[in-house]
Parts: structure tokens; sequence; C-alpha cells
């Protein structure tokens, strides 16, 4: 199969059953919800290391928000039912709490698991915070220096994917990020979906565990690396000499499905080779992203 | 079951009618003839509510009243879901110690409105009320929480004694409203003459105010004009002869 003369390998993405949580700020403006909503999601790249993978998930017009400001939407995953609140307290309270005009909305008020992340934070106001319920729920105001902070009581819950991915091999570097910021340009702000990395972009994908080290859980994915083919198992072809990963997170397989179509269309460009995806064989995560299933069907 | 139980008057009441079996909760579960047999007080004396109102309709939380009610009085007393439409003023004790549902009158209301039992320690403990109109004397009185939103005036004593929950009022409200509030909060619009134990805090553009009445807009049908839902407030802090925990929001201007 070729999209644009691109190949689009006969594989698939493995992806996890995580659990994510959707949280809306809004700010005066777009610029306060962003400066928030970038602090909450900074080093959340990968559970690996931070515990929880997080990322913009699209901008909200006023009229799509609780309190009709600008916002932001946000995509929060963890791998357990546990730490997802843990980190949603921590880092709000660090992060959208001390951020100027901002608010803090559940984004799943359909989810039936709910976590109590306003009302911990509540405490920061010393007793002085007041609840008040509006339209069954109920919000938080506490106090701060600037006015009141608001942040709904509770936030919802519920089973999401992490790790869907695809790799674009191309001819060299500048052709692979070409590639991956137009991919990545293509499926910003598609529903359902987050990009976790840097720009969305990973250039140090990973294998399990280590050749060499045994107190390391993921190091690098030497079969993809291209300094490495001619010491390794390489599966890079002749003629790549750079991947870039796309990492997909998201609520739910279908938007991952058609996040991944969308981005890897505007990844076959001139100078990318093929379209690969990460996988352990099918034998650790329960959800397959076909590449060529996915790029068959849809508009 | 109907979508709407519908009660249309049709015979005025020549003295108070106490119809506090009119409740949506309860009527979901009953019949049109079951409805009709339930008990009013007429000038003291027990009727049924058949004997005044035609009823359309059967088990449905959603009931609409029809005709001048104002000679009804406690309607929706207790009421704890459903919802509760009237086309028309209605008499004393509307919503009195409600806890759930919403109460829509297309009129006024005369005393009491989500107000308090006689002796009771808390009057209303949830659901909104909307009155379109004003509302008599004791407006919420001792509310542990919900809403009650008035889009008239308001008489003498408007949330009295609160404990929680939101009174917001459109136009003037009498004398003595807010008066040893504890908690809650009183969201004014038009005048009201603060009492002498409530503190300025501060003028600043509440963001609970606004999302209440995008609520009110979106949901309830409330005309809610943006210089106020945007606007800024001025906070007093009170009623310092009792727990001070409570606020008056006194709408400024733009």
């Amino acid at each position: 199969m070729k999209i644009n003369g691109v190949a689009i390998e006969d594989t698939f993405a493995e992806a996890f059953t995580m659990r994510v949580a959707r949280i809306v700020i809004t700010g005066r403006n777009l610029k306060w919800a962003r400066e928030a909503a970038l602090k909450l999601t900074g080093f959340a790249t990968s559970v690996i290391g931070c515990k929880v993978e997080a990322g913009i998930e699209r901008e909200l017009a006023p009229a799509e928000t609780p309190d009709g400001r600008p916002g932001l939407s946000v995509l929060f995953l963890t791998m357990d039912k546990e730490s997802l609140p843990q980190q949603l307290v921590v880092r709000l309270g660090q992060t959208v709490l001390t951020c100027a005009t901002t608010a803090c909305f559940d984004g799943l008020p359909d989810a039936p698991d709910r976590l109590t992340v306003g009302k911990a934070l509540r405490v920061f106001g010393d007793g002085f915070q007041a609840s008040k319920v509006i339209g069954g729920k109920r919000y938080w105001r506490i106090p701060v220096m600037e006015g009141e902070f608001l942040v709904e009581e509770t936030f919802g819950m519920q089973k999401g994917v992490g790790g869907g991915n695809f790799l674009i091999l191309a001819e060299d570097a500048d052709h692979a990020l070409e590639a991956a910021e137009a991919a990545v340009d293509a499926m910003t702000n598609q529903p359902g979906v987050i990009l976790p990395f840097p720009g969305g972009v990973v250039r140090s994908g990973s294998k399990v565990g280590s050749k060499r080290y045994k107190s390391m859980i993921a190091t690098t994915n030497d079969a993809f690396s291209p300094t490495l083919r001619a010491v390794t198992a390489s599966q890079v072809p002749d003629g790549v000499n750079s991947v870039l990963e796309i990492v997909l997170d998201g609520t739910d397989g279908p938007s991952i499905e058609a996040a991944m179509r969308v981005g890897i269309r505007a990844a076959c460009r001139p100078g990318v080779r093929s379209i690969s995806a990460g996988n352990y064989g099918g034998k650790l995560g329960p959800h397959h992203f076909h590449l060529r299933r996915i790029m068959s069907n849809g508009p | 079951m109907s979508d709407v139980v519908t009660l249309v008057l049709t015979q005025a009441p020549d003295h108070a009618l106490v119809a506090n079996c009119i409740l949506p909760d309860h009527f979901a579960a009953l019949s049109a003839q079951e409805i009709a047999s339930l008990p009013v007080t007429h000038g003291g004396r027990a009727a049924r509510l058949g004997d005044f109102f035609k009823v359309s309709g059967e088990r449905s939380a959603s009931v609409r009243l029809e005709g001048n009610l104002e000679k009804v009085e406690g309607i929706g007393a207790g009421m704890a879901g459903g919802e509760l439409a009237i086309d028309g003023s209605v008499g004393r004790d509307l919503g009195l110690a409600m806890a759930g549902g919403r109460i829509d009158v297309r009129g006024g209301a005369g005393d009491n409105a989500g107000g308090a039992r006689p002796g009771a320690a808390k009057g209303m403990s949830g659901g909104e009320i909307i009155v379109r109109g004003s509302v008599g004397d004791d407006a919420a009185t001792r509310m542990r929480r919900g809403l009650l939103v008035v889009m008239g005036d308001a008489g003498r004593g408007a949330g009295r004694g609160m404990i929680a929950g939101t009174v917001v009022l459109f136009g003037k409200a009498g004398p003595g409203a807010a008066r040893f509030l504890k908690r809650g909060s009183i969201v004014s619009l038009g005048k009201l003459e603060r009492p002498a134990t409530f503190r300025y805090a501060c003028t600043y553009r509440p963001p609970h105010v606004a999302l209440l009445f995008r609520h009110l807009r979106a949901h309830a049908g409330v005309p809610v004009n943006d210089r106020h839902l945007a606007g800024r407030y001025e906070r007093y802090s009170g009623d310092f002869a009792e727990l001070g925990k409570g606020e008056i929001l006194q709408w400024v201007g733009e």
C-alpha cells in the first residue's frame, strides 16, 4: 500500500489501556488559559519517567466552556486509577490555581468514576473557601490574592488508550521533521487525542528493558536507530537515514484511529520512504492499530 | 404515563386554598384520578384537588399549572424533584422547605416563597425556584441550600437567616434583606438596603456569578443581561451579628 508514493508498512501500533481525565481550563483570554495548560502539561511526556502523560487536546470557543470564556481542554492519562487524582491535585494546585484569571472545570461530566480533585484543592482556602451548587454540580470558590479561583469539585475518569503511534522513515532528518510537523499540524485539535511529546514528535523511541543495564526499564529503540544499522538487528530500510515517531494518547480507540488517519496522510510527502509503527508483537497491549486498515477506511 | 401533568384551575377559590399536595415527584407515580383525589384545604375545610382543578395527564414528574392561583398556597411545599411550571401568580409558601427539582413561576409569588416551616431550623434545602415576577415577605428564609431567583422585587426580609444557598434579586429588596445571614450569597442587581452588620470587602467580577447566570440563561431561559453576567460586584461580608461567612454581591456596573 502506498500513499503519495510512501509505503505504508503492513504492521500495527500496539497501545495500552490507561485512565484518562479531561480538564477544561478557561481564562480571561486564550493566552492565560494556554499559559496554565502549558505549565500543567509540562514534563508529562511518558509514564515511564513522568508518571503521567498529558497534553492540550484542543482550543475551546467561549460557547463551549462552562463560564463562556476562551479555554483549552487537556487530557491527562495514567496507568492506574490511584495515581490520576494524585497527579491532578498536585499539578492543578501548582499550575492552574496559581495562574492569573483561570478557572478549571471537568470535561468528562458523564464519566461515573469521580475524582474529588476540587474538593482536595479547596483546603488552600484555609477555611475561607466556599462552595456553590450550580446546575447540580458543586464548585469551590477559593479566595486568592487576585480574587477567586473557581474549580469544579469532581472530575470524571474513564478508560482511555495510551501509546498509539506511527513512525516516519525518511531519507534524511530534514524531511523526517517536515513530515512530522505536517502530521502534527493535521492532528492538532482532533477531539479525544493528545500528542504528549515535545511538539508532538518523539526522536527517541524506546524498546522495553535493556540489553546491558538491568535497572533500565526502557532504552533506545536500536532497531530503528539509523546509526546502529550495521551493529544491530536493524529495521531501518536502505535509503532511510532518520526516523521520527508520533505518539498518540486518547479517550478511545476510534479517536486515535481518526487522528492517525489524518496524521499519516499528512506525513506522506516527498522525502519520506515509509510509515511504520511500534509494537511488542501484540502480546502486551490490547489495542492494535493496523496501519493499512486505518488508511483504507474513513474519508 | 404522559409527558406532562396539567392542572387547570376551573373553580376559583373563595378563600385560601392550601394545595401542598401539588408535588411533581409524587405525581410521577399517580394516575389522573389519584391526583384529583389528593386532599387540599379550602378556607380551613377539607376538599379535593379535583374540586378546583381539571387534571389532564398522569404519572409524570413534569407538571404545569394554569389559572389565577393567587389564593393557592403551599404549591411545591417539600418538593424533592421534578419540574413545576406555573402560568400565573401564586399565593404564599411556594416551594416551602423544598429539597429538589425546579419551580418556574411566570408571575409573582406571595410571602415565604422558598421559605421555612414555622419554627423549623432550616428552610429550603435544595432545588431551584425562579419567580419571573415579584415575591412577598420572607423569601428564602433560613435557606440551607438551593437557589431562589426573583426577577421582580422582593418584600421584607428576603434571605433572612440563610444558612447557605443563593438568592438572586433582579429588582429591589425590601427592608431587612440578608439579616442574620450565616453563610450563603445574595446577589443583588437592584437596590438593597444592607444591614449595618455587613462589611465591604472588594469590588470584583465573581466567577461563580457568571457561571450561575449562564446556567440560568441556558437551562431556565432567564434573560440575564451581559452587563450583569460579566459585571463588577461589590462584595459585602456578613452578617457579623451571626457567623459572618455570608455575602451580599451588589452589582455596580459593567
